[in-house]
């Protein structure tokens, strides 16, 4: 398919003299820039009040100090970085296992969905898309849905546990839900598409002749996947890392239905922090840190890809 | 919902829905709070000064003598926020109520939105904060740190004590003048209830006596027992010997020394604002720390094997109490309304039908009388409900129990937060 | 040309060995595919089984119990019953379509200029759209709240956004919006501009050209950023749950429910959402088969 270069104005070349009769083309190409910037305008605008200054918002409320009955819930903006210095001192721990968590259940995502990828992609023929429907179709149903079942599922006498327990093959005492198990292996569980789907479509695009070629060349067809499918299909892994890593982190709801108290994460505590404890100042500030860290892990990864419109197009 | 005929066991079967849809069992999780909450902070400092809209910091602070509540003042309309089942309800109706608009020609409007007071306290805060009325005339809040906070920031309108005669008569001992309320200046309880120890009598090893029980696998089978996060400072500082009332950072300390001891025991499982029932259900759990009508209604109506004990050294009171919230359209009509339900003819329409601890003492000789009236299962029910304990503390009980720590400053708050929270969000 | 003298030995390297390929090996990445695909749909599966359990019904309030008991459709027959779970439906569609045909149309226009024109503010755009789909939920959450209830309590112009719908409906457009605009921009840039630029030649103006030859183009990539829009705003829970007040729709429902035990009509309700989700695929699939048959 033939690509226009992004950054084609109109159609008139750089830097060119235009012979007389065309300049009314120049009027043209004013007018038509204008009503680029008019269609662009009402979105950008909307993009802008409702995310742009929330964010803003939420950095100023970061530096503030208030409470609830000192100043009935009116906060004072005093430059407070003590809020990031709390933060960070409280609840290193938390983030931190925010951040574990989240990349075990990434490279779990990644390492379950590829092969998957690979095989619907490579084999499926026919049967390519309908086969990676199939992975899809159950997150039509709400994840909330879906994880409170998991935790049905997953109860000490439940669907999955009960029966073992009662053929002897496991203890009464075994429990999976409130451990680090049953988190992580929800935000597994909820992530996979966002795995799944750059690693479906990186793969799928792979010219197969290149790996007939490479089979021909290699000794073995699985030195042919290493030399040639991997790499090509390394846009892919990265548009997968960061689509699940990043959401992930800032999970709560796989941790407040499955987990418990050593299981906390981040984002709990930052649901906890402006509910329970009205520390509304420490909660914006906690969310801030999280924004930025995850910012910063994006951007790196935009940079290692060259463009994020490469990684977005991976997407 | 809908609700049974009067004639088959009422008291029970909306104990039953009250029990399973209590009050602290919010159908809505508890964040919104927190995000009003955000909400307050923000550009408040510098819109506050722009801002034509009056009262832009704690608007409505509102002396009793500059609201009337004279009830020849009182317009013709009360809208009465509450928490679900809580009331007494026939047909589709509330006959309290409908009792209330015969005698006294003015309307109730009644809304049982209120799910937990965290996220309804949030909710409220910035028309609050604005000095708008909030829309309701009567709101129902367990005592503790939203209460304060509201009575704090002078959004809790002073009653007028000349204009509630059958309050003075006729409210219990407990409910008048308790501490977080000196002369009832802002609010008169609603109902009371406990919180001790739900056990599940087929899955427990031994039948607990103690607080301590629950840290023990002779007692508890490990992995099975629960905490409730709000309530379980209170009650672990009552069982070890601590008046919760006057409890400072050591005694906090304390009761965190503990809690952490059995979070960190065999016997643990899991800590919950207020799902432990659906555990408790689901066996995930053998016992818990739990409120007395959840556990008595799943043991009366779903027939399941639970016990609830209060443990030997005590057992954590909470009230929930009626207020007017500032900037109220018709302060001297809710007062009425308030004052309505200590009259004891119309209290025992309610505990008949909720089971809860009432504040009127006198209630207790008429259901017993009306027990007699009556035959058959709804006698047995109502003698039943006459003689519980629970629903009509002695002495001896009231000795037993104590209410919570009562948060009033932003330095305690913040300090029994740091305490307790950690333990849970390790 | 070269010619093969016959002295010249052509080496012809050694075809390399394979070693014989097991026939089990062949098996091992399908069956591992399905097992997958079992695993994901698992809890569905639950669901759908569930939704058929007989409870032990106490009072007018039932809950779902692990113990499965077949078989009845009384659930289904009363897939009304709970009042408040088909009030949060409602609100969930209600504010789903409009908030994703908003959107569309916004993120359409925003990812197509993106797409063709160099402006001033189109790195600063790309980024901005970049943050809206790297941001925490939690955090948009959080911070939308607080911009509403300031607009409450200050008032500016006498304007206000109630906590509820209209906060629910506006975020909703709000994180949509970057996502669309991605699909399309995704779309647009691969396109051959010398078909609009054929269709101008033959005097056809902007806007004859934009409906008659651009959007039809760029027709898929705004289909599916619509759908995309609309699941998103469908299953969005976390931002739903900071701004919706009192309002619930059916995540923060079924959310809240579950601290008390589900009823068993939301494995129903859950069952009929799943089932037209399937309807919408499978015509989808058919769809892009008739177009790839005809093409």
């Amino acid at each position: 398919m033939g690509q226009a270069p992004a950054d084609v104005k109109g159609h008139i070349p750089q830097g060119v003299e235009l012979p007389p009769a065309r300049a009314g083309e120049h009027a043209l190409e004013r007018r038509r820039r204008l009503a680029a910037y008019f269609q662009l305008l009402p979105g950008w605008l909307y993009l802008f009040i409702g995310f742009v200054i929330p964010l803003i918002l939420i950095v100023y409320t970061s530096l503030t100090t208030s409470g609830l009955f000192s100043t009935g819930g009116n906060a004072t903006f005093s430059w407070h970085w003590a809020n990031y210095s709390d933060a960070f001192s409280l609840y290193s721990n938390t983030y931190i296992r925010s951040l574990a968590y989240a990349a075990i259940a990434t490279t779990l995502c990644i390492g379950l969905a590829y092969p998957m990828a690979y095989w619907i992609a490579f084999y499926g023929g026919r049967w390519k898309s309908t086969l990676f429907m199939l992975i899809l179709v159950p997150f039509f149903v709400s994840f909330v849905i879906r994880t409170v079942q998991w935790n049905f599922i997953l109860g000490t006498d439940g669907l999955l546990f009960g029966p073992l327990k009662n053929a002897g093959l496991l203890s009464e005492d075994f429990h999976v839900l409130r451990t680090p198990v049953a988190v992580i292996a929800g935000i597994t569980y909820n992530y996979m598409p966002f795995a799944a789907l750059p690693l479906y479509v990186a793969l799928e695009r792979i010219d197969r002749r290149l790996v007939e070629a490479g089979k021909d060349l290699y000794s073995s067809p699985s030195v042919a996947f290493r030399k040639i499918v991997l790499p090509l299909s390394f846009p892919g892994i990265f548009a997968a890392i960061i689509l699940t890593f990043v959401p992930a982190t800032g999970d709560y709801v796989n941790s407040a239905v499955l987990g418990g108290p050593k299981t906390t994460m981040i984002g709990q505590i930052i649901q906890n922090q402006f509910l329970e404890a009205h520390q509304y100042s420490i909660a914006a500030a906690l969310s801030v840190v999280l924004m930025g860290g995850m910012l910063i892990i994006a951007l790196i990864y935009a940079r290692i890809l060259g463009t994020e419109d490469e990684t977005l197009a991976a997407a | 919902m809908t609700d049974e005929p009067r004639s088959s066991l009422p008291g029970l079967d909306a104990a039953l829905a009250r029990g399973l849809t209590s009050r602290r069992l919010s159908r809505r999780n508890m964040i919104k709070l927190g995000g009003i909450s955000v909400g307050t902070l923000s550009f408040a400092s510098i819109l506050a000064a722009c801002s034509s809209s009056s009262g832009g910091t704690s608007g409505g602070t509102q002396a009793g003598g500059s609201v009337n509540f004279d009830p020849s003042t009182a317009s013709d309309h009360v809208n009465f926020s509450n928490w679900p089942l809580y009331i007494d309800k026939a047909h589709g109706t509330y006959p309290s109520l409908e009792k209330f608009t015969n005698e006294t020609d003015i309307t109730v409007t009644y809304n049982d939105e209120i799910n937990d007071n965290a996220s309804f306290f949030g909710e409220i805060l910035p028309q609050l904060r604005a000095g708008q009325d909030t829309g309701r005339d009567i709101i129902v809040i367990t005592n503790g740190e939203y209460l304060a906070a509201l009575i704090a920031n002078g959004w809790a309108t002073e009653l007028d004590p000349s204009f509630r005669p059958n309050f003075d008569k006729n409210a219990a001992s407990w409910a008048k003048s308790p501490f977080y309320d000196d002369g009832n200046k802002h609010t008169m309880a609603w109902q009371s209830g406990l919180t001790g120890v739900g056990y599940n009598t087929t899955l427990v090893n031994k039948a607990p006596t103690k607080l301590d029980d629950l840290m023990s696998t002779d007692f508890f089978p490990a992995s099975s027992v629960g905490v409730l996060k709000a309530d379980a400072p209170d009650l672990v500082m009552i069982n070890l010997g601590i008046d919760p009332k006057t409890s400072g950072q050591d005694e906090w300390t304390e009761a965190a020394d503990w809690l952490t001891k059995l979070r960190d025991s065999d016997t643990f499982y899991n800590a919950y604002d207020q799902g432990y029932v659906d555990d408790l259900n689901a066996k995930n759990l053998s016992g818990t720390m739990a409120w007395s009508g959840d556990v008595l209604y799943y043991k009366i109506w779903g027939g399941k094997p639970y016990e609830f004990i209060m443990p030997e050294d005590g057992a954590l009171l909470w009230i929930d109490n009626m207020l007017i919230p500032a900037n109220s359209n018709n302060p001297a009509g809710a007062l009425q309304l308030m004052d309505f339900y200590y009259n004891p003819p119309n209290a025992q329409m309610l505990t008949e039908y909720i089971l809860y601890m009432s504040p009127v003492p006198a209630v207790q000789q008429l259901i017993d009388k009306h027990a007699q009236q009556e035959s058959g299962t709804l006698a047995t029910q109502l003698d039943e409900t006459a003689k519980n304990p629970m629903l009509w503390p002695d002495q001896a009980l009231l000795n037993q129990v104590s209410l919570g720590r009562n948060l009033t400053t932003d330095e305690e708050s913040k300090a029994w937060h740091d305490t307790f929270d950690p333990i849970w969000q390790q | 040309m070269s010619t093969v003298v016959s002295s010249d030995v052509v080496v012809i390297p050694e075809a390399p060995v394979r070693t014989p390929r097991k026939r089990w090996t062949r098996w091992i990445l399908p069956v591992f595919t399905i097992a997958m695909i079992v695993y994901l749909a698992f809890p569905v599966l639950v669901m759908i089984i569930y939704s058929f359990n007989v409870i032990p019904t106490t009072g007018e309030s039932e809950r779902q119990t692990t113990q499965f008991t077949c078989c009845t459709v009384g659930h289904w027959r009363e897939i009304f019953k709970v009042p408040e779970l088909n009030h949060a439906l409602l609100t969930s569609i209600a504010v789903a379509f409009p908030a994703a045909a908003i959107a569309t149309v916004l993120g359409t226009f925003l990812g197509l200029v993106l797409a063709r024109y160099t402006f001033r503010g189109r790195g600063m755009t790309n980024f901005i759209i970049f943050l809206a789909i790297a941001v925490p939920e939690i955090v948009l959450g959080s911070s939308l709240l607080a911009m509403y209830v300031q607009l409450g309590v200050s008032k500016p112009l006498g304007l206000s956004i109630p906590l509820g719908y209209w906060s629910i409906l506006l975020s909703h457009i709000a994180f949509s919006i970057a996502f669309v605009a991605i699909t399309v921009r995704a779309r647009a840039s691969g396109l051959d501009r010398s078909l609009e630029n054929a269709a101008q030649d033959l005097f056809a103006n902007p806007r004859v050209t934009f409906w008659r030859v651009t959007l039809p183009l760029i027709l898929p990539g705004i289909v599916a950023g619509f759908l995309l829009a609309l699941v998103l705003s469908l299953d969005d829970f976390v931002i739903t749950n900071f701004v919706n007040g009192s309002t619930n729709t059916f995540p923060t429902w079924v959310y809240g429910a579950s601290r008390l035990g589900e009823p068993p009509q939301v494995n129903v309700w859950g069952t009929v959402l799943f089932t037209v989700g399937i309807v919408v695929a499978v015509l989808q699939v058919v769809r892009t088969r008739r177009t790839r048959v005809e093409a």
